[in-house]
């Protein structure tokens, strides 16, 4: 139950983040962000990605424009706000002082290991 | 060959079959439920809409065809995520989402047409109650026994109860999830038919001509309604010639008509009919129209029927409130007609004038009918007046006797109240000790009723005995004639006249001994 929690939170986070991230290069479309999301391994199915945009929408990190579409109704094509971008620029500080967190944290516990396998052979 | 249904789902118009669409309804259901506590709920789900139409649309164009199928909206849920998926990447703590996802199915009662001994009532309520359906057949076959209970009750659930005709209706009866999950459960383990016996064909062939007959019934009832309706039309239709035809004869003299002023008359006899036909007119139309399916009416014809419906009332109303005003005054005047003195008196109604041959016509006195009874008891069915003459007794200061007659009428103006007083006509005679009274006043042939009334006095002295016959009893205002006994063999009641006003003569002699 932690575990799945934790992971829950990582995912949720790392998806909010790649979103930003995705969008930060210009327009784009909701199913367009899916592909490039699935690319990444991070999201399997688009339903999850429409309350995610909502509520990135709503706290004003996002806008959108509707194109007129040929297949279908008009597409929301999603794009950041200034206050978007700044928040894109605080994730990305986080993200390096993070994955050195994590990083070091890593070497550490991968030397201890060693160490120990060292041990038990010997 | 399938059926299929017109949806519009993100402002596009798709053909899909009818699995299809029950498996698309279910899971839209299902995402709806799903976000329904969040504030943003309707914007997502039309962005999910909208994102399914364009799937649906790709699908169409890259397969070149014109229906959807259940593999494009499978592949189309595939794609989208179930609600379990969406679960994945909410937040435990936040709640938001997680919480409505699970919601108990419910349960609704339908007729299990696909198990069914008769008309899949009893195994309906089985899958309702939870119960297995043997059991529920066994009371149902016992209750027959109490009074044909059963039966009726039975047929009141095949009539009311409607039968599982869909997918999601079969799974509503069993109780399952209308989800995907229950869904596509119902498609792993299709809802079982019971191979029927020769028996249970039988039975169903029955069940068929009862439920037609149970048609036939129903246009039955509507069909007398109609005929009723309509012979009732008639007899309105026939009232009112009748009534226009013979209104200044004797219908005139009746209690309500003889409130209408002549003049008022036509006006108000038309527009009464019109009141009474236009609704007997739509209940006809509305009975033709669900008993054997007809055309709904007209809305030009109906909408003028309701107007020239209202104009009657508006008519009729103010006719009334005219009438009403003819009752604003009220006027009176006395009249003192000295009487001999006799130590008794005895009051009677002149029963001689009211069996005139006329006025046995006019009440319809049929002298047969009313053998062994005493037709003046009949006087409450008068329709002439209400009842507008009162008696009372009262002592005589200068020890003479009297009768004071007050003539009282009402009218639109004092002169016309007391005019319509004065043309109050009412007899009174005396034969010796015999007081004897007219049962009704009269009213010129063609006055209208403006609440005439005659009021009564007799002054007597003290001591003076008074003998009250039973038919003059409703005249007594203010005395408890029942209270007071007869006399033995007695067709009166006897008074005594005292200080303090009319005593009754029996009671007091009772007190005595």
């Amino acid at each position: 139950m932690i575990a799945e929690n934790t992971q829950t939170q990582m995912r949720k986070g790392i998806l909010e983040y790649c979103v930003l991230l995705i969008i930060s290069r210009g327009e784009i479309y909701a199913s367009d962000i899916i592909a490039e999301l699935k690319q990444a391994k991070l999201l399997v199915v688009e339903g999850t990605l429409y309350p995610l945009l909502t509520r990135l929408k709503n706290n004003g990190l996002l806008s959108y424009n509707w194109v007129e579409s040929t297949s279908g109704p008009p597409r929301k094509y999603y794009m950041l706000t200034e206050a978007g971008k700044g928040i894109l620029k605080q994730l990305d500080t986080t993200w390096e002082e993070l994955s050195y967190a994590i990083n070091t944290s890593r070497k550490v516990a991968d030397k201890e290991s060693k160490e120990q396998t060292n041990q038990t052979e010997s | 060959m399938k059926k299929t249904h017109n949806i519009n789902i993100g402002n596009a118009i798709v053909h899909i079959e009818e699995d299809a669409y029950e498996m698309l309804t279910v899971y839209l259901n299902e995402v709806k439920q799903h976000f329904s506590k969040s504030a943003d709920d309707f914007e997502i789900v039309t962005d999910i809409e909208n994102r399914i139409a364009e799937m649906f649309a790709e699908a169409l164009a890259t397969q070149q065809k014109q229906v959807i199928n259940i593999e494009d909206v499978q592949s189309v849920i595939g794609q989208m995520g179930s609600v379990k998926d969406f679960e994945v990447l909410e937040d435990v703590e936040d709640g938001a989402y997680t919480a409505s996802a699970q919601y108990d199915p419910i349960k609704k009662l339908y007729r299990d047409t696909d198990q069914a001994m008769i008309a899949g009532v009893c195994s309906g309520l089985g899958h309702y109650l939870a119960i297995e359906t043997k059991w529920i057949r066994l009371f149902a076959f016992l209750s027959i026994f109490i009074f044909g209970g059963g039966i009726l009750v039975y047929i009141i659930f095949w009539i009311m109860v409607p039968k599982a005709k869909t997918r999601i209706e079969k799974m509503e009866m069993r109780g399952e999830e209308t989800n995907l999950k229950g869904f596509a459960n119902s498609y792993l383990h299709p809802f079982a038919e019971q191979s029927r016996g020769f028996i249970a064909g039988f039975i169903q062939a029955i069940g068929e001509f009862v439920q037609g007959t149970g048609k036939v019934i129903f246009k039955f009832i509507v069909g007398a309604i109609i005929v009723f309706a309509s012979l009732f039309l008639l007899g309105t239709i026939v009232a009112l010639a009748a009534f226009l035809g013979f209104w200044n004869s004797d219908v005139h003299n009746y209690f309500p008509i003889s409130m209408v002023n002549e003049e008022y008359m036509f006006a108000m006899a038309i527009s009464a009919f019109i009141i009474l036909i236009i609704p007997l007119l739509g209940l006809i139309l509305f009975s033709i129209r669900i008993g054997f399916n007809g055309r709904p009416v007209n809305k030009v014809l109906s909408y003028g029927l309701l107007l020239i419906w209202l104009g009657g009332v508006v008519t009729e109303i103010y006719h009334v409130a005219k009438i009403f005003t003819e009752f604003k005054e009220g006027a009176e005047f006395a009249q003192v007609t000295p009487l001999a003195t006799y130590p008794v008196y005895s009051l009677k109604i002149n029963t001689a004038r009211f069996f005139t041959k006329e006025d046995s016509l006019n009440y319809r006195i049929d002298p047969t009918h009313y053998k062994g009874r005493k037709i003046l008891n009949n006087l409450d069915d008068d329709y002439n007046t209400p009842r507008s003459i009162s008696f009372r007794m009262e002592k005589s200061l200068d020890g003479k006797v009297s009768l004071n007659t007050n003539f009282k009428s009402r009218g639109k103006t004092f002169e016309v109240a007391l005019k319509n007083a004065q043309n109050i006509h009412y007899d009174f005679l005396q034969e010796g000790a015999s007081l004897i009274f007219n049962p009704v006043l009269n009213i010129p042939k063609m006055a209208n009723w403006r609440g005439q009334e005659v009021e009564l006095t007799l002054n007597i002295p003290v001591g003076t005995e008074i003998q009250i016959s039973n038919e003059f009893n409703r005249y007594l205002k203010g005395y408890g004639y029942w209270d007071c006994d007869h006399e033995e063999g007695a067709q009166y009641t006897s008074w005594i006249m005292t200080e303090t006003g009319a005593k009754c003569k029996f009671e007091k002699v009772k007190k005595e001994e």
